[in-house]
């Protein structure tokens, strides 16, 4: 790590643990800790998504990989009375799993064909979980405890606030080191010519096998800290709407940086929430501004600045 | 809505908020009461939170224009604040977080099952009372306390109209078809054992559709051939409502054909015609045997603010009037809920949207072991030639 | 099964006329329409304000259905997706302005048409009921063959015009049909207006059965794109196909599979995914799209 790296972490670490919690103590806003913390597990199930942009595949199904995480740890923590904070990487692990099954033979598929797959994939999980006797089916699993030691904090908001911020800048991290490391830069290999990459010797299936399950593991424990959150989980709680957010958050972060999916949650999900105020107008001019921003920067929002600064370029 | 139908909803808004920043310009200014709305109002569902926002809208707006409410010695101007959660339970909890924030005790909605579960942690931490039209029975039964159902449950109503239809049209065989999401597969589920209870036979109980079918013909071919009397569309979205009824008729259906769930009669009207008559759902208190002069003039008024009445609007009128009527009953209720809920259990009050006398109370005594649910009379309704005709009442304890 | 293949033709060709706009637009510009499914649900409710609401005949709604369509498509190809694409890196970047512009449409149709589903007058009454083997209404006869009509017009029209033909060049090699003299830049807008229009044309037809409502757009979009991707992205034969395929699927599938009620969909949705893995440019694709 260089100097400035080191120097931008602590900076961005200050930021969102004693910047933001000041900010909200001195203005009142109490509910920036939801839509935060909102932003934040988006953001790390987007950073999955980032990753299969990355060896060149449009993912729209992470929301069945973050449905599955959540009634996973759901599950385990009703049936089995297993601790949520060990169920979280469980979680992971399971989707992880799932996604090397799922993703063996579907992986060979590339452009708009592995879009579609992806995007069915997301209702065969719904409809999955409307069908599975150990889901519950249409009832969903509701009333799930507190996580412990969230419950023991007196503002259970604060708890989930420093959690998913924590495991926001850990995936980011990891990301970081993931794309700048051998492998990321196999993997960029990927994205501009497979064929090419197989031929040096690549063991291509292994290296999309690996961050296909990358992937799906963030999507599952994103998935399972919500689940925390709202203490239930219905087959309903991430759809296909969920799938093309998580992929549009890659687009207008910027798919060519590492950091694109986490500016992109942010904009995306604070921008209808800042715009509630508007009523009824408040789909109109969200979807004027998201037009506008796509006319002004076609590349997403990161490539306003130089393009060479950070992270995995293209 | 036609253009000009909105250009004269723009010119009412317009001069309605020219003359009442004219009237507040006036002598005195009445302190600001907000209530909340957390709901969907945009996509798919945009029908069900939309007629729940505009009901609240258009009875604040009445009530603001009569001076406002005065509750204990102070009188207030009703502000309705919503948000739109998208039918995503996620965003449903950033709303119920928001309406804490502007310092809201009480709020309607969410409108669906996984919206409704998903808030609870939130309203119960902040203190807010919320008004869910959704019907999970763990919403309302204890150690829940914080959330009062807007309207009449399918497990109360569906055994209600079977039972009338097994009394009175001699049906035995009842067929049950349902959208394949949580609700209604949930009060498909109620409806079948409801009616197994009442010892009807259940001829076909496991077909279900995609919302976004665009024929339904395949759907109910299988569901024909069982040939029920009864034909139950659970949980039926008001879209899908007509076109189901229009497939099953034109595959040559003659029996009845019922639903536990409020519809809109101008939607049944272009959407199936003279084919949905005889179709039985459970509507709110706007049938002409009914309504009182009140409700009429809501009506009215809706209208005119909005260009177009919709008859979901009959159920949802309620909740607002509850939370006015429970605050003036005890002031102190206004932020804090516990006062509330006392209250709850001896609230009783005139309901002015019904002729005769009467009454606005909670109960749900029998269905979830403590009051926590609004008392709306169960109308249920009978389609006949674009207007809705009552077929009897029951009531809810 | 009389009646399972009339429903599933009837299905195929409202299904594969929704297709074929879609895989246009995609063959000419490489651009998933997320739009679609808005574009086919505002082509509804123009027919709907002008036949039920202004009383004019049916056949006007249908073209000002069109020709509305055919303009929004033209307008949004010049202004949107043309700067666009020339100024991003990676063309999967329209994907965010389709679905930025299928928001602005919903948010738009909420504002004008209103949340509520919309139904017109019935353009033929009667029922065709052949010894209650095959049953189904003269109304839906009536739009199935204007369907297939629609599809054959053009299919012709691709076939034989100056304009179709240049198309077919523009999306069979882009560079190549440059070189040749085509005017790239507007072959491009009048392929997208003629895929909008396509859209608009259905949503027109089909209120008359189905009625429209604002919810329908999304679900339709991803409709279309399964039957696109099921005969192969941006093939035309591919599109009409897949939407026969589709609407033979749901119709066969929902008699056999339905006493097992739930999983109908799932079986479908799950078979489908496994004949993409297996063949995976489609009946008539193109391999690797």
């Amino acid at each position: 790590m260089t100097r400035n790296q080191i120097l931008g972490l602590a900076v961005f670490l200050l930021v969102i643990l004693v910047a933001v919690p000041l900010f909200i103590q001195v203005t009142g806003r109490w509910d920036f800790y939801y839509t935060l913390t909102s932003v934040a597990l988006l953001s790390i199930a987007s950073a999955g998504v980032w990753l299969t942009f990355y060896i060149g595949r449009i993912n729209i199904g992470q929301g069945a990989y973050a449905l599955a995480g959540g009634y996973f740890s759901a599950i385990l923590i009703t049936k089995l009375g297993i601790s949520f904070w060990l169920t979280l990487p469980l979680a992971g692990l399971f989707t992880a799993a799932v996604s090397v099954v799922i993703g063996l033979p579907i992986l060979r598929l590339r452009g708009v064909y592995f879009a579609m797959v992806t995007l069915v994939l997301t209702e065969v999980a719904r409809l999955t979980a409307l069908a599975l006797p150990v889901t519950n089916g249409a009832k969903g699993i509701t009333s799930i405890p507190l996580p412990s030691g969230i419950a023991s904090f007196s503002n259970p908001k604060l708890g989930f606030y420093y959690v998913a911020a924590i495991l926001m800048v850990i995936v980011f991290a990891a990301m970081y080191r993931l794309v700048n490391s051998r492998v990321g830069h196999l993997c960029r290999s990927l994205q501009q010519n497979e064929e090419l990459a197989s031929s040096i010797g690549v063991n291509i299936t292994y290296l999309r096998v690996i961050a296909y399950s990358i992937s799906s593991f963030l999507g599952g424990i994103a998935g399972a800290m919500f689940v925390a959150i709202s203490q239930s989980i219905y087959p309903s709680s991430f759809q296909v709407a969920d799938s093309v957010n998580f992929m549009l958050n890659c687009f207008l972060g910027g798919l060519g940086y590492v950091f694109g999916p986490m500016l992109g949650t942010l904009v995306l999900y604070f921008g209808w929430d800042l715009l509630f105020q508007t009523g009824k107008f408040q789909m109109l001019i969200y979807s004027s501004l998201l037009i506008l921003l796509m006319l002004v920067l076609p590349n997403g929002l990161l490539s306003i600045r130089m393009p060479s600064a950070k992270g995995g370029r293209k | 809505m036609n253009r000009r139908s909105i250009l004269k909803t723009a010119a009412v808004a317009v001069s309605a908020s020219t003359f009442l920043s004219v009237a507040s310009l006036g002598a005195w200014a009445n302190e600001t009461l907000k209530i909340g709305f957390v709901g969907v109002t945009s996509g798919p569902a945009a029908a069900w939170g939309t007629s729940n926002v505009r009901s609240m809208q258009t009875r604040a707006a009445w009530l603001n224009e009569m001076g406002g409410v005065k509750i204990g010695d102070k009188t207030y101007d009703i502000d309705i604040v919503t948000f739109d959660d998208q039918k995503d339970p996620k965003r449903a909890i950033a709303g119920m977080e928001k309406m804490a924030q502007e310092g809201i005790h009480y709020v309607v909605g969410p409108n669906v099952d996984d919206g409704a579960a998903a808030v609870r942690p939130v309203a119960e931490q902040n203190g807010i009372m919320y008004f869910p039209y959704a019907f999970p029975k763990e919403l309302y039964t204890a150690p829940a306390s914080n959330a009062i159902l807007g309207m009449i449950a399918n497990y109360q109503s569906g055994p209600a109209i079977y039972k009338y239809l097994k009394e009175n049209k001699g049906v035995q065989k009842v067929a049950f078809v349902a959208a394949n999401e949580s609700d209604p597969l949930s009060q498909r589920d109620g409806g079948v054992a409801a009616a197994k209870a009442l010892g009807l036979d259940v001829v076909s109980d496991n077909v279900t559709y995609q919302v976004d079918t665009t024929d339904f013909t395949p759907v109910l071919t299988p569901v024909i051939q069982t040939m029920p009397d009864l034909l139950v569309l659970s949980g039926v979205a008001p879209a899908n409502a007509p076109q189901l009824i229009r497939s099953a008729r034109e595959l040559g259906y003659q029996g009845l054909i019922s639903t536990e769930t409020a519809q809109d009669a101008t939607v049944l009207q272009e959407g199936a015609g003279e084919l949905a008559n005889g179709f039985i759902s459970v509507g709110g208190a706007s049938t002409p045997e009914i309504a009182s002069d009140t409700m009429k003039e809501f009506v009215d008024r809706y209208t005119k603010m909005f260009g177009e009445y919709n008859d979901e609007s009959n159920t949802k009128v309620y909740a607002l009037e509850y939370i006015i009527e429970t605050l003036k009953a005890d002031p102190a209720a206004i932020d804090n809920v516990d006062e509330f809920k006392k209250t709850m259990d001896t609230f009783s009050a005139p309901n002015p949207y019904m002729k005769g006398d009467s009454k606005l109370k909670y109960v749900g005594m029998t269905s979830f072991g403590q009051k926590r649910q609004v008392f709306v009379p169960m109308v249920v309704n009978e389609f006949k030639d674009g207007k809705f005709e009552t077929l009897f009442i029951a009531e809810v304890d | 099964m009389e009646q399972i293949l009339a429903n599933g033709l009837y299905l195929g060709a409202q299904y594969a006329l929704i297709a074929l706009g879609l895989t246009l637009i995609f063959a000419l510009m490489n651009v998933l329409n997320f739009a679609h499914g808005q574009m086919y649900v505002l082509g509804g409710f123009v027919t709907y304000t002008i036949y039920a609401q202004l009383g004019l005949p049916f056949v006007v709604g249908l073209a000002a259905s069109a020709i509305t369509l055919a303009v929004v498509g033209a307008l949004i190809e010049k202004y949107l997706f043309r700067p666009v694409i020339r100024r991003s890196s990676r063309e999967e970047s329209t994907m965010l302005l389709a679905a930025g512009i299928a928001f602005f449409l919903d948010a738009v149709i909420l504002l004008v048409f209103g949340e509520k589903q919309r139904g017109v007058p019935k353009i033929v009454n009667g029922v065709l009921n052949w010894d209650f083997r095959l049953i189904m209404p003269y109304d839906r006869i009536l739009i199935g063959a204007l369907a297939i009509l629609s599809i054959v017009a053009f299919i012709l029209f691709m076939q034989y015009s100056r304009t179709g033909r240049a198309m077919r060049a523009l999306a069979q090699d882009r560079v190549a049909a440059q070189l040749q003299g085509v005017d790239v830049d507007r072959y491009s807008m009048i392929g997208f207006a003629l895929g909008a229009m396509l859209a608009g044309l259905v949503g027109g037809l089909l209120v008359t059965i189905t009625g429209i409502n604002l919810g329908m757009g999304g679900p339709t979009s991803i409709k279309a794109f399964m039957m696109v991707m099921i005969g192969g992205a941006g093939v035309i034969s591919g599109a009409i196909a897949g939407g026969f395929i589709l609407g033979m699927l749901e119709s066969i599938g929902l008699s056999v599979l339905s006493q097992y009620g739930d999983i109908t969909y799932l079986a479908i949705f799950a078979s489908l995914m496994i004949f993409l893995a297996i063949r995976p440019q489609g009946l008539m694709g193109k391999p690797w799209g």
